[in-house]
């Protein structure tokens, strides 16, 4: 925190690139937005390639046949190597997200494994909710020339690790919660605390997925997905603007803090 | 930090029950706000699940007929009943906690706690009698709705006992005692109720 430099501050000038300079410079929080801009960059860009460039979200059929995977693959050759090739280069902005997340657990009048435990599960959780899914399509649509019955596995170990490797998220969204509701100053609201059972349960919803190949429980099916990626969605923007709330707030510092 | 703000911070961080004045009483909700924003979100949720398994039922309502009367009405409607009794023991351990009686409401609670290990007992019965009988998860759509509505249900009966023992923690100390907090918990016992009561209809009733 730069609290010194901000008292010697200059006026806010108009200019968009003589404001930024000026945050640059003078602005006490500048890491917190740094971190912050770059959950939100993370999580556009996270869906623009997600759902524009590689078609992964909404997912394809589960049931489809050998041939029509291959047909997949080469209907988003280009699509999924560029735009998993953009997800491996940003993949680490998602510890600013941790970072900020484990943040606002050290605010908290909680112990400080909640934070080190909730950073240590989300930054594994990467892994398998997003890597290896990028990893396992990637490698698929690398050489078309390659077995289908190859190709055609890839595909179901990508879209099982997508859709069917909740339970990692699951410790991590109960570790923020208990913390949200046993919090004594208040750096988040309760009823974000609450919310987190939502998206808690949406993760036992989605491990039907392993059991259906097609319905309403498959990988993409109304249940398993939609309503699931709906109330995730929902989570996301709740827990992004709170975050931006909590960077905002001065009044830190009232309330008990851990030993 | 002005006296102004540190006013309004005192008031904002004093505990909840003595932010409740009489003269608020037609603004008064029971609990934590923040517990009916969860209560209308699992609403939500729940009624999106509703709204799927009737429009599959529609596409083939003679399998699901079928389907429907090879589970046991009678545990069924027992467990309605228990749930609905565990939530009249809910509401009667939040206005014997209003009146300070709370040895009694510290009673009521544990009497709701064993009606929602009774509802879970039968449930698990009734789940190994079906399984027994080779209905399972992929029978067909009816019984894959119905495992998935069941226990997505039982896991929040599970989710409530943690807000039971909340309660009955709060209300075995004189140290403790919130009002609020008791009521949040009830807010949230209720709404497992009143989910059973509509998955119940749904799964069994409609025909």
């Amino acid at each position: 925190m730069r609290a010194v430099a901000v008292q010697a501050a200059p006026v806010l000038p108009s200019g968009l690139f003589e404001r930024l300079a000026w945050h640059w410079r003078y602005n006490p929080k500048l890491e917190f937005w740094i971190a912050w801009y770059s959950m939100v960059f993370f999580y556009n860009l996270f869906g623009v390639v997600f759902v524009g460039m590689t078609r992964v979200m909404p997912p394809p059929q589960p049931w489809w046949d050998t041939p029509r995977v291959v047909q997949w693959f080469n209907d988003n050759h280009n699509g999924l190597l560029v735009g998993f090739g953009i997800i491996f280069l940003v993949s680490g902005l998602t510890a600013a997200c941790n970072a900020l997340i484990g943040y606002s657990m050290r605010r908290m009048s909680v112990s400080r494994a909640f934070a080190y435990s909730y950073i240590a599960i989300y930054s594994v959780s990467a892994l398998p909710g997003m890597l290896l899914t990028a990893i396992a399509l990637t490698v698929g649509a690398m050489r078309p020339e390659r077995d289908p019955e190859l190709i055609y596995w890839l595909y179901d170990m990508g879209f099982m690790c997508f859709v069917g490797t909740m339970g990692i998220f699951l410790i991590g969204t109960l570790v923020w919660m208990i913390a949200i509701l046993i919090d004594k100053n208040r750096v988040l609201p309760k009823w974000f605390g609450y919310l987190n059972i939502c998206n808690l349960i949406t993760e036992f919803v989605v491990a039907t997925s392993w059991v259906f190949k097609k319905g309403v429980f498959a990988w993409n099916g109304a249940i398993a997905f939609w309503v699931d990626t709906a109330v995730f969605a929902v989570y996301t923007v709740a827990f992004i603007y709170l975050l931006r709330k909590m960077i905002k707030r001065e009044d830190f510092g009232d309330g008990p803090l851990p030993a | 930090m002005t006296d102004a703000g540190a006013a309004a911070d005192c008031a904002r961080f004093a505990p909840p029950d003595e932010r409740i004045r009489p003269g608020d009483a037609a603004h008064y909700v029971p609990g934590q706000p923040d517990m009916w924003v969860f209560v209308l979100v699992e609403a939500l949720i729940f009624a999106s699940y509703f709204v799927i398994y009737m429009l599959h039922r529609v596409q083939d309502p003679a399998l699901y007929l079928r389907s429907q009367e090879r589970l046991n009405a009678g545990l069924g409607v027992t467990n309605t009943l228990i749930l609905l009794v565990s939530s009249w023991f809910m509401a009667r351990c939040v206005q014997s906690s209003r009146e300070r009686r709370y040895d009694v409401a510290f009673r009521q609670v544990l009497f709701t706690m064993v009606l929602g290990l009774l509802f879970i007992g039968f449930k698990l019965i009734d789940w190994s009698r079906m399984v027994s009988e080779g209905l399972e998860l992929s029978t067909n759509e009816f019984f894959s709705f119905y495992y998935f509505l069941t226990a997505i249900h039982v896991l929040h009966v599970l989710i409530g006992f943690v807000f039971l023992i909340v309660a009955a923690y709060q209300l075995r100390s004189p140290l403790r005692r919130s009002q609020e907090i008791v009521e949040t918990c009830a807010t949230y016992w209720h709404m497992v109720d009143f989910l059973w009561v509509m998955i119940f209809a749904l799964l069994y009733v409609i025909r």
